[in-house]
């Protein structure tokens, strides 16, 4: 096999690369704040179960992760395992993704010095003003180092969806591979990564540069 | 100051009146029995070492802390009764009669000067332009002429403590507190902070000022309170606090001030 033909078959695959990629993105932002939220709770309950669920996804491995939301359904209950795999992949990522998030939102908030809340307090904003005008927007600039960094790893970890054979670039990339015992699939799955992160580098970032306009 | 106001004179209300307030941080009792009153287009400057309560006290009366017991009233109504608080709602009202001016500015960093002073009252629901063109007037008597646009970070300290003092008197409230507005500042720049806080003075404005400055406290206060261990230990107008104290504890601490 030619090594055009390689690099079309793989690109084949992008599609779905980039559907993984962008759906996880979607979800595990907003999803991750409500569990930043729900970890930050004054109720002690809600806060350490929401913990244990955030150490449980951050501290077993993905592709693991991957293989029980895929296959879990069935061995558990019988249902037959979804066709559509971007599905099951994708709620995995999502989730998965969301613990780190939450974690880093966190941090973020915390950092936030408590006399932002206190001069928003005396100036008559209610709670939701001050998150949503005070808190967050702030929280965002300092955060942008850190997501920039789980959005370069996510690129990356689209990948493990091979563990469920979703036939996503690298599945394909490996498929080759074994089929042709080349290495050279590798090595192009390689090139289309670091050229994809290039770009989620240049577009986080214009962000970065957009947000520092205050300091 | 021209002429001294007794303050609980029977014709004024006092705009804050404090009966017994009591504070305490788990074991640690920083307010025992706090009373004062502020009259209408007085000065009151709380002066004393650091931990001795003075701050707390002005958390209290801004409700950023939660008292323990005592009274708190604005204008004679209860905020806080035999160490209850008001209604969330009429919390809100009473939030709208005073302004607060910390020692770290406060200020939001990712809103220009502008913003900074003209969001709180819009979302109070109003007029945008009235409430521009009072912010406008607002700088120009902070001496800020120019630095609309401008951003916090971008402004000296005593430039943005003059927008904090802007941003809490463009909701227009009866009184105003100040938490050591000059302590984060270094010498030169506290200098024009003092300024335009007198200057508020000779406007009649009602004030609370804790502060470290005796001088200044001096100069524009109506009456002054100096506090020790949660306790007022003396009070009174300024000349007999600093000229004439009765308490052994005032004048060991004043002669810390002179040189």
């Amino acid at each position: 096999m030619s090594l055009t033909t390689m690099i079309l078959k793989m690109s084949e695959g992008l599609g779905k690369t980039c559907a993984i990629f962008f759906l996880t993105l979607l979800f595990s932002l907003p999803l991750g704040m409500i569990v930043a939220l729900l970890r930050m709770s004054r109720n002690k309950i809600i806060s350490s179960v929401t913990r244990f669920f955030i150490n449980i996804l951050r501290g077993t491995p993905l592709m693991l992760q991957l293989l029980a939301v895929t296959y879990g359904p069935y061995y558990l209950f019988g249902i037959s395992v979804s066709r559509n795999k971007l599905i099951p992949v994708v709620i995995a990522f999502a989730i998965n993704y969301a613990a780190y998030f939450a974690e880093i939102y966190r941090g973020g908030i915390e950092s936030i010095p408590a006399g932002q809340y206190e001069a928003a307090e005396v100036l008559g904003y209610s709670k939701t003003q001050t998150f949503l005008r005070i808190i967050l927007p702030q929280v965002v600039k300092r955060i942008m180092p850190s997501v920039t960094n789980e959005v370069v790893t996510l690129v990356k970890d689209t990948s493990l969806a091979f563990t469920v054979s979703y036939q996503e670039m690298f599945t394909i990339g490996k498929q080759i591979a074994n089929s042709q015992t080349s290495f050279v699939p590798f090595v192009v799955a390689g090139v289309f990564y670091y050229l994809f992160n290039l770009i989620v580098d240049r577009v986080m970032g214009l962000i970065e540069k957009r947000l520092n306009y205050y300091k | 100051m021209s002429e001294i106001k007794k303050s609980g004179s029977a014709d004024v209300t006092p705009i804050l009146e404090i009966r017994g307030l009591q504070k305490s941080f788990g074991e640690l009792s920083v307010l025992k029995d706090i009373s004062l009153s502020v009259d209408p287009g007085n000065v009151l400057s709380i002066i004393g070492p650091s931990g001795s309560g003075k701050s707390t006290l002005l958390r209290c009366a801004s409700f950023l802390e939660t008292a323990n017991g005592g009274d708190i009233l604005y204008d004679g109504k209860y905020a806080f009764k035999d160490g209850e608080y008001a209604g969330k709602a009429e919390l809100n009202q009473f939030r709208t009669l005073f302004g607060m001016v910390f020692q770290n500015f406060n200020l939001f960093p990712h809103y220009s000067v502008m913003k900074n002073i003209c969001e709180p009252p819009v979302l109070r629901g109003q007029d945008k332009e009235k409430v521009r063109a009072r912010a406008e007037e607002l700088l120009k008597k902070m001496g800020l002429e120019g630095k609309e646009d401008a951003y916090p970070y971008q402004l000296s300290g005593g430039q943005q403590q003059r927008v904090a003092i802007a941003r809490a008197l463009a909701l227009e409230p009866e009184i105003l507190y100040f938490d050591e507005p000059t302590s984060a500042l270094d010498p030169e720049l506290t200098g024009e902070v003092l300024k335009v806080i007198r200057q508020l003075a000779d406007d009649h404005m009602t004030m609370v000022v804790v502060t470290h400055e005796m001088a200044f406290a001096r100069a524009v206060s109506n009456r002054v309170i100096f506090m020790d261990g949660g306790f007022i230990i003396e009070e009174g107008h300024p000349e007999e606090v600093f000229g004439n104290p009765q308490q052994e504890r005032t004048r060991r601490f004043l002669s810390n001030y002179t040189q």
